[in-house]
């Protein structure tokens, strides 16, 4: 049924959407409220680990797909959790401070992921996931847990759209500018931060779990500094402040080569193993230095408001 | 400073006592004692006198290092800067004071995340008090003027429904059209808002001619508050320690 489809274009289709989701929740913590994070991957992959080390090793009474969505679950929660002690332990950090410290927490689920060798199999990884339907070969599994990817990517995006918008999005962006106004305003800045990093971390997790699922295999390398650093030169590239400066960027970042280039550009295959995956990373730094220096805002621009907030029933 | 305070009376809105507070462990006052009653109470003085550090340590955003301030009777001088707004705190600082990504609807509208009143009514009073604003707020208040952005951040503040508006320097920078108009507006709120004004003020001559008492601030210290009738050069200047 899918045999025009390449297997390898789902996982890089996949790969896209994951970080375009993280890109977006990246936005809401540095392109609203201004809390630095840089350790992305540190709550996609406790997400990811998580709910890996639950699926396979905990003895679960019932199957799938009940299996998936209570370690699905779980994992969101975790990451939530983590999200809300480091939110809370950075609070009251400079944006120095607070890259550090969310650049720590990565770096220790990295060291537990490969360490704790029991839980998490080490370097050499676990496998045992499965899909929480069978519907047949593993493209077609493949092909509709992306549709289900992208389901889950575009609530996110609606969610992002409705943080905008809402009283809650304006005392985000009124911390981001000026926190000590904000504070003035009646309204704790401390636990509107902290909310919204327990709740974006948490969303982390749940992508992580996504993650998992694709490909049945927990792999130290996958949760390593690439993955935020993906999300946020995407970010950055299309726009910080911007609903949609995610998607734009990382379509021409990670989409443009791990896409584009990767399935449709008549290369030599051997560019493809060693040159095309260097060029990457040279090209996504050069792009963010022409970006910063010709077009600080982004691709997008500065922050736009929405039609919407400008009459005045739209406040009741 | 002055030692001879009055109590408080009924309507007093505002009570501080021997307050120290400054920056790191470094005092910038130095025991202030006054209170605020329903009226427009100025504190004059000049660069560096600590008046600006004072308004903040009023709204909470400085910790106290020493002291007592109570709002409406409560003591808030350990409280969040939040839980201060919410007993009727307005603070309208004299920079940085809008937030510029915002529209100009988006920057009032935040104002009344605290209160029982509806949006729309806060609205039509601060349009009343600014029709300027009024066929602005599409506006991003970034790229207003300094008498815009005054107007706005005033008009935010009055969106808190407050008991007492704290007011830096509101006419720094302003054109004289504006300061002179910006001075009618405040009398206006205390009028008709019955709210309490407190500001901080280096034109002392405008100043005076709103207020109803007057406190000399000066290297950290206050001078004992004036009927602002019964002010002269030669008291103002002893105040000012000339």
């Amino acid at each position: 049924m899918l045999d025009w489809l390449d297997a390898f274009l789902i996982s890089g289709f996949f790969g896209v959407l994951q970080i375009i989701g993280l890109g977006l929740l990246v936005h809401l913590q540095m392109g609203l409220s201004r809390v630095a994070n840089f350790g992305v991957a540190g709550f996609w992959g406790l997400g990811l680990y998580v709910f890996g080390v639950l699926y396979i090793k905990v003895d679960w009474p019932f199957g799938d797909p009940f299996q998936f969505l209570i370690c699905a679950f779980l994992a969101t929660v975790a990451s939530g959790l983590a999200g809300l002690l480091v939110a809370w332990l950075i609070a009251d950090l400079d944006v120095d401070g607070a890259l550090v410290g969310t650049l720590g927490f990565a770096t220790v689920v990295l060291i537990l992921a490969t360490t704790q060798t029991e839980l998490t199999g080490g370097a050499t990884g676990l496998g045992g996931m499965r899909f929480p339907y069978d519907l047949g070969p593993a493209k077609t599994n493949e092909f509709v847990w992306v549709l289900i990817t992208t389901v889950l990517v575009g609530a996110i995006l609606l969610y992002v759209r409705w943080v905008h918008r809402s009283p809650y999005g304006r005392l985000l962006i009124a911390v981001g500018t000026n926190e000590p106004l904000a504070r003035s305003l009646g309204k704790s800045t401390t636990r509107a931060k902290l909310t919204l990093f327990a709740t974006t971390s948490a969303l982390m997790g749940l992508l992580g779990a996504m993650q998992g699922v694709m490909f049945r295999f927990l792999n130290p390398a996958t949760i390593t500094i690439n993955i935020t650093l993906a999300a946020l030169a995407g970010l950055i590239l299309g726009g910080i402040t911007r609903v949609w400066g995610a998607v734009v960027g990382v379509l021409f970042t990670v989409g443009l080569f791990d896409i584009v280039i990767q399935f449709y550009a008549p290369l030599p295959q051997e560019w493809f193993t060693q040159a095309i995956p260097v060029a990457r990373e040279a090209v996504f730094g050069a792009a963010l230095v022409l970006v910063l220096l010709f077009r600080p805002k982004g691709l997008l621009g500065e922050m736009k408001r929405p039609q919407l907030m400008r009459r005045i029933h739209d406040f009741n | 400073m002055a030692d001879t305070i009055t109590e408080p009376t009924t309507d007093t809105v505002l009570e501080v006592r021997n307050l120290r507070s400054g920056y790191g462990t470094v005092p910038v006052l130095n025991g202030i004692t006054f209170d605020v009653r329903n009226e427009i109470f100025t504190i004059l003085g000049s660069n560096g006198a600590g008046k600006t550090t004072l308004l903040a340590t009023l709204a909470r955003l400085i910790p106290v290092m020493d002291g007592s301030i109570h709002v409406q009777g409560q003591d808030v001088s350990n409280m969040p800067a939040y839980s201060t707004a919410r007993l009727g705190v307005g603070y309208v600082p004299q920079e940085s004071a809008v937030f510029p990504d915002l529209t100009i609807m988006e920057n009032l509208s935040i104002g009344a995340m605290i209160g029982k009143r509806s949006t729309e009514e806060r609205l039509e009073e601060v349009f009343d008090t600014f029709p300027d604003l009024r066929t602005k707020t599409h506006l991003r208040a970034g790229n207003l003027s300094g008498g815009e952005s005054r107007m706005v951040a005033c008009g935010r503040a009055l969106m808190q429904d407050p008991q007492l508006l704290l007011l830096d320097e509101p006419t720094a920078g302003l054109s004289p059209l504006y300061v002179e108009q910006f001075f009618e507006t405040i009398e206006l709120i205390h009028k008709t808002r019955n709210v309490a004004v407190l500001l901080t003020e280096q034109n002392a001559t405008k100043a005076l001619g709103i207020a109803d008492r007057v406190m000399v601030l000066s290297l950290g210290e206050g001078s004992e508050p004036l009927d602002a009738g019964d002010v002269t050069t030669e008291r103002l200047k002893e105040a000012y320690k000339l």
